[in-house]
């Protein structure tokens, strides 16, 4: 089986910090990993060098089959990417935003193509033509959202998505993640919020120091014994 | 990919007040400068125009004289100002605009604008070349110096990449979009400028004229161009916005300050000048060594006489066609002239040793090498001013020799003779002639290559640079 997401042996050794230690994960097509553990335990040097932004120090990262390091830019076809914050051009509207990250993927939508990835993602349609620095957290982060939809991504990778969200967006946004989901998208999500992950996710795995200490079906677990599960590995 | 971001930097910039209100006075400056540099342009060339032209009908309607007297009373000769100085002025300031041409020496060229002005001159003129080389620079640093720390900090930058575009792309494309901003600025003033140029009466405008605005143009652009990727490199490598600031105001400060200075003062202890009061009596010292037509008891002159009436056949002055006070002049005239030539060639070599080494340092400094080709390309260089001193030095010395074989052809007593009113306005007078970039190119191809080299050098290796930086 082709994994669309895969970790072999994977290792981050930082100056000072062993931020990776042999990490293996395979994520299959429509699957949502969610990924939990505490600051600096590794979830987003796990992302990153599936981003290919930091290189391994040994093993090795697969996107769609290909390695990242020896395929930078070619993995990113099937990638898309949000950030805990996603700060975006302030000058920019929206809609700009949204053209300008579509058109370095390589889409050019018209403007009612554009309005309806945002207004999709749970964006307003009167602030769809407003400059982002006027935005609030939450309406620059369903942009995000939007502009990782509209690229037509395999490969979804989240860092902390839902932080800052209001809960009504953050309902929206699982929903969102699960219809991608139903469509073959692989998703892998870092994140604190383990209701969150309980919910949306398909398997949790537990990250402390560097490691995967732990993976679990979410289909196996209720949100309190994921809970507890999570403070017996923190402790 | 690059134009999608280029096009988004752009827009960006634009919309940023802050940009707004430092471009808008940065704009506002140099089309102050444009017009006050057209301004001062036409009444120092008006001024020098009418006062050629006076003293020139001086000469003309001198009354019925004696050639040498008229060679005493002697003329001016005024430079005039190219068209281009109005955007710089380069060393003219500094040097004189008016000589005083006599015979039997070679004066100075006096009265700089620095000696009239007032003690404000010390700081520099707010021309055009200034705002563009040293002001515009900062706008380009404040406006650049977040392009690649920003991202980083805001996250903007994985966002970027994570679309599948290379840190090369990023950089090229913010290289492109923030040099369009920074065109929008200087393109007016330009702008301004040319049409000032080629639509007011007082300019020669001609192809030359053309030819020189459209390679300053081009050499300030490569000049901000190296600005703006310098930015966007520091940018690129260092951690913070803050960091990336103050790294690229110490270069600034570097270069456009320090480095100068320092080369100026290198120049200047490298190859020692004579002052004026020592060249005065090294040359009043040597011309002792040739025939000095006014002094009878002159052995040199003696000896002159005494091989002309040898060549004529005739043993007496009397006897002689020829005025021999008027081939004594002639000679004394030729000996001294290559004297001074000799000195002033010296003091000019010393002056372009000086300069050299400061158009060599252009290959460290951008600075240096915009300065040169700028004030070249404007005609306001230290070479265009020799041109002039050479140009007027040769109307002098044909002067004088015309007046001087006049007198000769006057035969024996012409001392007690004057020639007709008529004769000094068949003397032609002083028409200065600029000379065109031809001329100038060979003085312009060192700092054009420094800036070259500095564009394609930093290009490649920036981008290296930025292609190997931590995206997190």
């Amino acid at each position: 089986m082709t994994y669309l997401l895969e970790a072999r042996a994977l290792r981050k050794q930082y100056a000072d910090k062993l931020a990776l230690r042999g990490l293996d994960l395979q994520i299959a097509p429509g699957e949502i990993f969610c990924l939990l553990g505490q600051n600096g335990a590794g979830k987003s040097t796990t992302i990153n060098l599936f981003l290919g932004f930091v290189s391994p120090t040994s093993g090795a990262a697969f996107v769609n089959g290909l390695e990242v390091a020896a395929n930078p830019l070619k993995i990113k076809e099937y990638l898309a990417y949000i950030p805990e914050q996603v700060m975006l051009y302030p000058h920019l509207t929206g809609l700009e935003n949204l053209a300008l990250f579509s058109s370095l993927a390589g889409y050019r939508y018209s403007q009612p193509e554009l309005q309806g990835y945002l207004t999709d993602a749970g964006l307003p349609a009167e602030a769809v033509r407003r400059r982002v620095g006027t935005y609030s957290k939450g309406m620059r982060q369903k942009v995000g959202i939007a502009i990782a939809v509209a690229k037509h991504a395999q490969v979804l990778l989240l860092d902390e998505p839902t932080s800052g969200l209001d809960p009504k967006a953050s309902n929206e946004f699982s929903e969102l993640l699960r219809r991608l989901s139903a469509q073959g998208t692989a998703v892998l999500m870092a994140t604190h919020d383990i209701f969150r992950a309980k919910e949306v996710g398909t398997r949790v795995g537990i990250m402390r120091e560097g490691e995967l200490v732990d993976v679990r079906p979410t289909a196996a677990l209720n949100a309190q014994e994921l809970e507890q599960l999570y403070l017996t590995y923190m402790h | 990919m690059i134009h999608s971001i280029a096009q988004k930097e752009f827009v960006s910039t634009l919309r940023d007040r802050r940009f707004v209100v430092l471009s808008g006075l940065v704009l506002a400056l140099l089309l102050a400068a444009t017009l006050v540099g057209r301004a001062s342009y036409r009444s120092l060339q008006q001024e020098r125009e009418l006062a050629q032209g006076t003293v020139n009908e001086q000469f003309r309607n001198q009354p019925a004289r004696h050639p040498h007297r008229v060679a005493h009373y002697g003329s001016f000769a005024f430079r005039p100002k190219s068209g281009l100085s109005l955007l710089d002025a380069g060393v003219d300031t500094y040097t004189g605009s008016v000589v005083y041409l006599e015979a039997h020496q070679q004066n100075s060229v006096n009265f700089s604008q620095a000696q009239q002005s007032g003690s404000l001159i010390r700081f520099g003129e707010m021309t055009v070349a200034f705002v563009l080389q040293l002001l515009v620079p900062l706008l380009i640093i404040f406006l650049c110096f977040g392009a690649f720390t920003q991202e980083r900090e805001t996250g903007m930058l994985k966002l970027l990449l994570s679309q599948g575009v290379s840190l090369r792309q990023v950089a090229w494309g913010k290289i492109r979009g923030l040099s369009q901003a920074v065109a929008l600025v200087v393109a007016p003033a330009l702008g301004l400028a040319a049409a000032l140029l080629f639509t007011g009466e007082e300019f020669a405008a001609g192809p030359d004229l053309l030819l020189r605005l459209l390679l300053f143009g081009l050499s300030y652009a490569l000049y901000f161009f190296l600005f703006v990727v310098g930015s966007v490199v520091v940018s690129a490598r260092q951690a913070s916005s803050r960091a990336a600031l103050v790294t690229l105001l110490g270069l600034w400060i570097l270069g456009c300050i320090i480095l100068p200075k320092a080369t100026a003062n290198l120049g200047a202890s490298l190859y020692p000048t004579t002052t004026k009061a020592q060249m005065d009596a090294q040359v009043h010292e040597q011309a002792q060594h040739g025939i000095n037509g006014h002094d009878p008891h002159d052995q040199r002159a003696a000896a002159l006489k005494a091989a002309l009436l040898k060549q004529y056949g005739v043993d007496s002055e009397e006897k002689l066609p020829v005025s021999v006070a008027g081939l004594q002049m002639a000679a004394g005239e030729a000996y001294s002239a290559k004297v001074y030539q000799q000195h002033f060639a010296a003091l000019n070599a010393t002056y372009q040793r000086q300069n050299r080494l400061s158009d060599w340092a252009g290959l460290l400094n951008p600075y240096q090498a915009i300065r040169p080709l700028s004030m070249g390309l404007a005609g306001s260089d230290f070479a265009h001013y020799v041109h002039f001193q050479q140009a007027a030095e040769a109307y002098r010395y044909m002067l004088v020799q015309r007046l001087n074989h006049l007198q000769a052809g006057m035969g024996y007593g012409d001392k007690e003779r004057r020639l007709d009113a008529r004769t000094w306005r068949e003397l032609p007078v002083f028409a200065y002639h600029a000379p065109t970039l031809g001329w100038a190119w060979p003085h312009l191809l060192l700092p054009l290559a420094a800036l070259l080299l500095w564009g394609v050098g930093l290009s490649w290796l920036g981008l290296r640079l930025i292609s190997t930086t931590s995206v997190t």
